[in-house]
């Protein structure tokens, strides 16, 4: 299992009810397993899985990345700076 | 050929932003133009087709609360700045600042300055490269509070592989 860390932003953020959490994922867990997991643990977020953005350490990252070890992950929506 | 130290400055910030100061970090001794681009909060926004003056049909906002993944902002700041000079090599000084925290109306949120020798070397185009660009890929957001309720502001770029 790979131990990485979750941050949540915005609305993400008011939905999970906290600001982070660590977990600890599969070697082979790719950016869309994680969404359906946190879909499944997570029902207040399932419905923001469809529009998130995910980052893995500071960079966006797409459905089919593979979550490597330690990683820094974000999910937010839509950025709304300016 | 550009000098190999240009100044670039790119930060969030919960302080006020200084914008005389900023400027002047960004002059060269051959800077003679600077294209500045700053947004504020609106306190009123008026819907599309209703008149100035019948203050019927106004959106009231009492103020804004940003709030950035700092690090991340950060990073992707360099990166429209880097953009920008690939764009317009003309370009001397970049400043791309983002103020944080509860904001109202009237108070500057966001600056972008450009300078450059002349004022027809692109500076103007690159200013605006600046801040259409933070509002795509920096991953900052505004939750508005009004007398109807807050909510959320979100975006609507979906950033690609790569950015």
């Amino acid at each position: 299992m790979n131990r990485i860390k979750l941050l949540f932003f915005a609305t993400l953020r008011d939905r999970a009810g906290t600001k982070s959490m660590e977990l600890d994922v599969p070697e082979d867990m790719t950016v869309q397993g994680l969404k359906e997991k946190l879909a499944q643990e997570y029902p207040n977020l399932r419905e923001s899985m469809k529009s998130v953005l995910i980052t893995i350490d500071r960079e966006y990252a797409f459905d089919e990345a593979v979550i490597p070890p330690n990683a820094e992950m974000a999910m937010f929506p839509p950025v709304s700076g300016g | 050929m550009q000098p190999a130290n240009l100044p670039t400055i790119f930060s969030i910030t919960e302080e006020e932003i200084d914008l005389n100061e900023l400027l002047a970090q960004i002059t060269l001794t051959s800077t003679g133009a600077a294209a500045i681009f700053t947004g504020l909060v609106r306190g009123e926004t008026l819907r599309q087709g209703s008149a100035q003056t019948s203050g019927g049909d106004a959106h009231e906002t009492e103020y804004l609360e940003y709030e950035a993944y700092i690090p991340m902002a950060e990073a992707k700041m360099k990166q429209v700045a880097d953009e920008i000079r690939a764009r317009w090599p003309t370009v001397e000084g970049i400043a791309v600042v983002q103020r944080i925290g509860r904001l109202y109306p009237k108070t500057p949120t966001v600056l972008i300055a450009c300078t450059a020798a002349h004022r027809d070397t692109g500076v103007f185009e690159a200013a605006r490269y600046g801040i259409d660009r933070l509002k795509e890929i920096v991953p900052i957001w505004k939750k508005e509070v009004s007398p109807d309720g807050q909510f959320w502001v979100e975006g609507d770029y979906t950033p690609k592989a790569g950015e």
